[in-house]
C-alpha cells in the first residue's frame, strides 16, 4: 500500500468508521510519517467538531466526586510505591548464594529481553525496507508503462502534439499533450506547484469561445502529473489546451486560474 | 472597580494537571462535562454508560495528561478524540448486527430529546448544525452513523444499502465540505482556548 493510499484512509480513520485491518495497518504508518500524523490532527480537529451536535447534557454531581476520589487513590498508591521498605541484611551464608543466582538469572533474563528487542527491530527495519523498495518498483513500472504508452501514442500515424506553456502561475512549468487521430490524448506536466487540499488540475480544450471540461489530475511531490483522456471531436482540427486549479473531482466550467495554456 | 479576572487557559490546565494539580482537573471537567456527557450519551443511549465512560476518561486524563502535545492540536480536539474512541470501544463490545439495527433507533430518539433541548444549544452548537445543515443528506449520514453510532464503512454500506466505495468517497467528500465550512467559522469565533 502506497503512502497516498494511507492518505486516503485518514479522514475515515478520524471517524473512526475504518475496519480493523485497515486501521492496524495505517496506525503501523503512522508511527513513521510524520506528514500523515499532521493530516490525522487536522481531520482529527475537525471531527472533534461534530461533537456539538450531540445535545448537551449534565452528568449527575457524583461523577465529579467519584473522579476526584480515584484520582486521590491513585496519588496514594503511587506514593505507597515509591516508599522503599527497610529489609534487615541477611546474615545467612546460603541465602547469599541464592541472592547471587537470582542476580545471575536476572541478568540472562535481561540480556535475552535485549536481544529479542534487537531482534524485533532489525525485522521492523526489514519489513519497512522491503515495503519502501516494492513501492518504488511499482512506481518505475507504472512510470515504464506509461512512458511505453506515450511512444506508442506519438508514433502512431496521424498523431498530434501540442506544447503548453507556463503562465505568471506557474514559472517554469511545461506540459505537453498528444493524441492520435481516435482522439484519445496523454497529457505530460511538469513543474506544476502544489495544489491544496480540495483541488486538483483540470485540462481544457477551448474551441473559439467554448471551454470544454477535460478530466482532473494531481501532481506528485515534485510537480509532475500525467493524464489520459479523449479530445472532443470539436476539438480535433483546432483547439487551445489549457490547464487550472479547480475544486477536486472537476467543474463543468473554469473557475480557477490558468497555469498552462497551449499557444492557438 | 473589579479587576479583569483572567481566565487560565485549557493548555495551562493540561500542564498543571502533568504537575499533579487535582484542582486543574475539577477545572478541566467543570469546562467540559457537559459537552463530552453529551456527547456519549448520544453515542451509548445510556446516562449510566456515559457517566461510567465519563470517569474513565477523566482518569485517562489525570494519568496521560503528559501524553499531550499543544502543537498538535488543542486540548477540546484530544479530549473529544479520547472520550470518542473510549464511547465506540465500549458499544463496540455489542454484536455488530445490534449496533448496525440499533444505529437508527439512536438518532430517531435522539432527534426527540433535541427539540426539547434547543434552549441549551450554544453558540458553537449553532455553528456546526449550520454546516451539518449544508451537507447534502447522502453525505451528512454516514457521518453520523460513523460519529455517533460507531459504524464502520462496511457497516454503513450494509446499513444504507449503498456500494462501500460510495460510501467511502461520500465520507470523505462530507467531511472535506465540513471541514471548509468550520474553516469559515473559526474566522466568526469557532474555536477554543
Amino acid at each position: 500500500m502506497s503512502h497516498d493510499d494511507y492518505k486516503e484512509m485518514i479522514p475515515a480513520h478520524a471517524l473512526s468508521a475504518l475496519e480493523t485491518a485497515d486501521e492496524r495497518m495505517l496506525n503501523d504508518h503512522l508511527v513513521g510519517c510524520a506528514e500523515c500524523r499532521r493530516e490525522l490532527d487536522e481531520w482529527q480537529s475537525t471531527t472533534a467538531g461534530l461533537a456539538f451536535e450531540a445535545t448537551p447534557l449534565e452528568p449527575s454531581a457524583h461523577v465529579r466526586e467519584s473522579i476526584l476520589a480515584k484520582v486521590r487513590e491513585v496519588r496514594a498508591e503511587e506514593a505507597t510505591a515509591k516508599v522503599v521498605p527497610f529489609v534487615s541484611p541477611r546474615q545467612n551464608i546460603w541465602n547469599s548464594f541464592g541472592s547471587l543466582g537470582a542476580i545471575a538469572a536476572t541478568l540472562v533474563f535481561v540480556a535475552l529481553l535485549v536481544y529479542v528487542v534487537l531482534l524485533w527491530k532489525e525485522n521492523r527495519a526489514l519489513q519497512s525496507q522491503v515495503t519502501t523498495v516494492a513501492a518504488e518498483n511499482s512506481k518505475i513500472k507504472k512510470d515504464l508503462e506509461l512512458s511505453l504508452a506515450a511512444i506508442k501514442l506519438i508514433s502512431s500515424p496521424g498523431s498530434k502534439m501540442a506544447e503548453l506553456n507556463a503562465t505568471p502561475m506557474a514559472p517554469g512549468a511545461t506540459a505537453k499533450i498528444a493524441f492520435d487521430k481516435t482522439g484519445h490524448a496523454m497529457l505530460m506536466a511538469q513543474g506544476l506547484p502544489a495544489a491544496p487540499a480540495g483541488k486538483e488540475y483540470q485540462l481544457w480544450f477551448i474551441v473559439g469561445g467554448e471551454k470544454m471540461p477535460g478530466k482532473t489530475f494531481a501532481t506528485d511531490s515534485g510537480g509532475s502529473g500525467m493524464l489520459i483522456d479523449q479530445v472532443p471531436v470539436a476539438a480535433m482540427k483546432s483547439a487551445v489546451f489549457a490547464i487550472t486549479m479547480e475544486p477536486k473531482g472537476g467543474v463543468p466550467a473554469p473557475t480557477g486560474q490558468v497555469y498552462l495554456v497551449s499557444s492557438s | 472597580m473589579q479587576p479583569e479576572q483572567v481566565q487560565t487557559t485549557d493548555v495551562d490546565l493540561m500542564k498543571a494537571i502533568v504537575r499533579q494539580d487535582e484542582r486543574a482537573l475539577a477545572e478541566l471537567y467543570d469546562r467540559y462535562r457537559v459537552i463530552l456527557f453529551g456527547l456519549l450519551v448520544r453515542i451509548l443511549n445510556s446516562r449510566e454508560e456515559a457517566e461510567d465512560v465519563l470517569q474513565e476518561v477523566f482518569l485517562q486524563v489525570w494519568r496521560r495528561a503528559a501524553d499531550f502535545d499543544e502543537t498538535r492540536g488543542r486540548p477540546f480536539t484530544w479530549l473529544v478524540t479520547l472520550a470518542r474512541s473510549r464511547g465506540i470501544d465500549r458499544i463496540r463490545n455489542l454484536a455488530a448486527r445490534d449496533r448496525v439495527a440499533q444505529a437508527g433507533a439512536r438518532e430517531e430518539s435522539e432527534q426527540v430529546s433535541d427539540a426539547v433541548a434547543d434552549a441549551f444549544r450554544s453558540e458553537q452548537r449553532g455553528l456546526v448544525t449550520t454546516a451539518l445543515a449544508q451537507l447534502p443528506e447522502e453525505q451528512m449520514r454516514p457521518l453520523m452513523l460513523a460519529y455517533f453510532d460507531g459504524l464502520t464503512q462496511s457497516e454503513i454500506a450494509a446499513k444504507l444499502n449503498a456500494p462501500l466505495g460510495t460510501v467511502k468517497t461520500r465520507m470523505r467528500s462530507g467531511l472535506m465540505k465540513l471541514r471548509e465550512l468550520l474553516a469559515d467559522s473559526k474566522s466568526a469565533g469557532f474555536g477554543f482556548q
